[in-house]
């Protein structure tokens, strides 16, 4: 019998393949400047590509994830610029990331309007405000212990690849070892379903879009801590990366399927695909263009895949 | 799920491997470089000796725009490729393709790992990039900034496209020229109202008509267009409507003089209105054409380009800049009294005549 590797597994091939390739062709990417330099860069992506992933697991989308991350990030920021203690300042950062998702969850589980209107008109909506607070200037000027969030390493390991692998872990725990977990799998499939089996389906998606909004509120943390800054588009550009993130993570766009592994893994490829072609002095254009090919090689050959399996199983069935 | 847990397990393992080894030695300097890079493997001595001589090595610059791929910024990689070759060094010419400050930085985080000698930034958000730079300044990388001021405790030099003041007043004096008089009432179009740099050159404007032209009389509050040519122009429209004598609109920002052109030219106002702005020639080519839009002016993105390589080559040789030296290419430079910031010079013109000569 053939044994067919999971999605995770070959995508985690391709990240090992593409390593190497790396490690071979560029110079200087095993360098120990640069190995911490990509793990100080991949985190910020890497957390915002999990929250993603949750949401589309339940069959949405959070198209104002990053503009929540930069409404929390811009609370931090004004607090800490005013000479806030650090830990009073990102607890109100991460509570109006928190009424940002609870915002998104009611529209979304108890109104029921469709995900990505509610969410294409919150991420207007916080950045408005965001606008309103700043007039759309950068706020700066933080203590230095809080630059050690983004910028600090233990052991020469980067604390931001701490952090994102410190949720990783929980949100793999979370989604697999819980009831609410299991439940956000179930509401991805068939929220009628899951209605008429006795589970409480709006209070799942509100968690879900709490959830991704409380990551969302981690990832601006280490950015701002990063880029010693907030501004209204911090981050701005990792919206659509991490839907991509999550699909080529194999996170069934649909809802109702979706691993840790795989959005770490496909976070890894674009990682080091985009550092590699950097280090080679690949125009950015190109670097774009071959993250575009890439996802959708892998989308093609996981839909290829899924459908040999399907035939295989239909043809077992016959005999 | 077992298989799972080892899986994550693993993939922390390798990564804290591959930090330790790393961190040890970097010994395994790839063999094979790529086609791509063309003057061979830089020497790997981890920050050992930062400022040792390059020998007879190219030297490499990194010119880092606010992003790459619009017309402006398209000019200034003509420019600073061209002192590449005319001066004999590599140029790296790479920038993010959105004007996100995260994307920004990690431009820079690459080129550090590249090893270049110099990185000249035009920053989208200053603050943000000071702990990029501050960490290239460890590794031993020279760091200048153009276009747009960066953290000025940081970089050595400040190549600065004009002097605020100088192009304020400019404005203000090109308007009564067109005008034909110094006794009008103008208005002031903007971009947005927060912009600190066109607020400076707008205050500068003001400055000059008080001082010299006392009869102008600005109309209302300077308009804000949000950078856009739409809003210019129907805030334009909105202007021209209720203060039916105004005979001159100065309009900061590059969509804004078009804008107020466009509008100009609808009403068929050529004659009664002058427009005077900062816009891009080939964009205002045809409202220059037809009188709407009376004068553009301007500095050469090209020219800036090249001046900031040029700039980041004497810096790594070590030769100082001197006020009203003249750089080939570029042109007589300013140097102000802090020794650090440069000025390109004085503002270029767009007329109906020159405007087909340029490429931006």
């Amino acid at each position: 019998m053939v044994r067919s590797f999971s999605k995770e597994a070959v995508l985690g091939m391709i990240f090992a393949v593409l390593f190497a390739l790396m490690a071979l062709c560029a110079p200087g990417f095993l360098d120990a400047y640069n190995l911490g330099n990509m793990m100080f860069q991949l985190p910020e992506l890497g957390i915002l590509a999990l929250a993603m992933m949750v949401v589309i697991i339940s069959a949405g989308i959070d198209l104002s994830l990053t503009f929540t991350a930069a409404l929390s990030g811009v609370v931090i920021a004004l607090l800490l610029s005013k000479g806030s203690p650090i830990l009073v300042a990102v607890l109100a950062g991460v509570a109006a990331a928190a009424l940002c998702g609870l915002l998104n969850g009611f529209f979304v589980a108890v109104i029921g309007v469709s995900p990505i209107l509610v969410t294409l008109g919150s991420m207007v909506l916080f950045e408005g405000l965001i606008l309103g607070i700043t007039k759309g200037n950068a706020i700066s000027g933080f203590p230095d212990a809080f630059a050690v969030i983004g910028n600090g390493s233990i052991a020469s390991v980067p604390v931001p690849i701490l952090n994102f692998f410190a949720i990783a872990l929980c949100t793999s725990i979370l989604l697999n070892k819980t009831k609410w977990g299991r439940c956000v799998f179930m509401v991805g499939s068939n929220p009628l379903a899951t209605l008429f089996s006795g589970i409480n389906t709006r209070r799942v998606l509100l968690r879900v879009y709490l959830f991704s909004a409380l990551l969302a509120s981690v990832a601006s943390i280490i950015m701002i801590s990063r880029y010693n800054s907030a501004k209204v588009d911090l981050g701005s550009s990792y919206l659509l990366q991490s839907v991509a993130a999550a699909v080529l993570g194999g996170t069934e766009i649909a809802g109702g399927y979706g691993k840790v592994m795989g959005t770490v893994f496909a976070v890894g490829v674009f990682q080091v695909l985009s550092n590699g072609l950097n280090l080679l002095g690949v125009p950015r254009t190109v670097v774009d263009m071959m993250m575009g090919l890439i996802l959708i090689l892998v989308l093609v050959l996981n839909f290829l895949s899924a459908k040999a399996r399907q035939k295989r199983v239909a043809e077992r069935g016959v005999i | 799920m077992n298989k799972k847990w080892s899986g994550l397990l693993s993939l922390i393992l390798s990564i804290g491997m591959l930090a330790a080894c790393g961190a040890n030695a970097p010994s395994s300097a790839p063999s094979g470089t790529s086609s791509g890079s063309s003057s061979g493997a830089p020497a790997k001595q981890p920050a050992a000796q930062p400022e040792a001589p390059k020998g007879n090595a190219k030297l490499k610059i990194a010119v880092v725009p606010k992003l790459i791929g619009i017309p402006y910024f398209n000019a200034s990689e003509r420019g600073a490729k061209k002192a590449g070759e005319e001066l004999g060094v590599d140029v790296i010419y790479t920038g993010p393709t959105q004007a996100d400050a995260a994307q920004q930085v990690k431009v820079i985080e690459d080129l550090i790992a590249q090893k270049v000698d110099v990185i000249a930034v035009a920053p989208n958000d200053p603050a943000s990039l000071t702990p990029v730079l501050k960490k290239a300044k460890e590794q031993g990388i020279r760091v200048i900034d153009w276009d747009t001021p960066a953290d000025q405790s940081l970089v050595e030099y400040s190549v600065h496209q004009i002097d605020d003041e100088v192009y304020g007043r400019h404005v203000t004096d090109l308007l009564v020229e067109k005008m034909g008089t110094d006794s009008a009432q103008i208005a002031v179009l903007t971009g947005g109202l927060s912009a600190a740099n066109l607020n400076t050159w707008i205050d500068w404007a003001t400055k000059q008509a008080q001082e010299k032209y006392p009869n102008l009389k600005f109309v209302g509050d300077k308009i804000a267009s949000d950078e856009k040519q739409q809003v210019a122009y129907q805030k334009t429209l909105d202007l021209i409507k209720a203060n039916p004598d105004v005979k001159g609109i100065m309009a900061f920002s590059t969509p804004a003089p078009l804008g107020a052109a466009q509008a100009v030219q609808e009403k068929g106002l050529q004659d009664k209105i002058a427009v005077v702005g900062t816009a891009l020639p080939t964009d205002s080519k045809p409202f220059l054409d037809d009188g709407s839009l009376d004068v553009a002016t301007l500095w050469d993105p090209e020219k800036l380009g090249y001046l900031a390589v040029a700039v980041a080559k004497d810096l790594v040789e070590g030769k100082k800049l001197t006020d009203g030296q003249d750089v080939p290419g570029v042109g007589k430079i300013q140097v102000k009294s802090d020794g650090k910031t440069i000025i390109m010079g004085p503002p270029t013109d767009f007329t109906k005549e020159n405007a087909g000569d340029y490429k931006f």
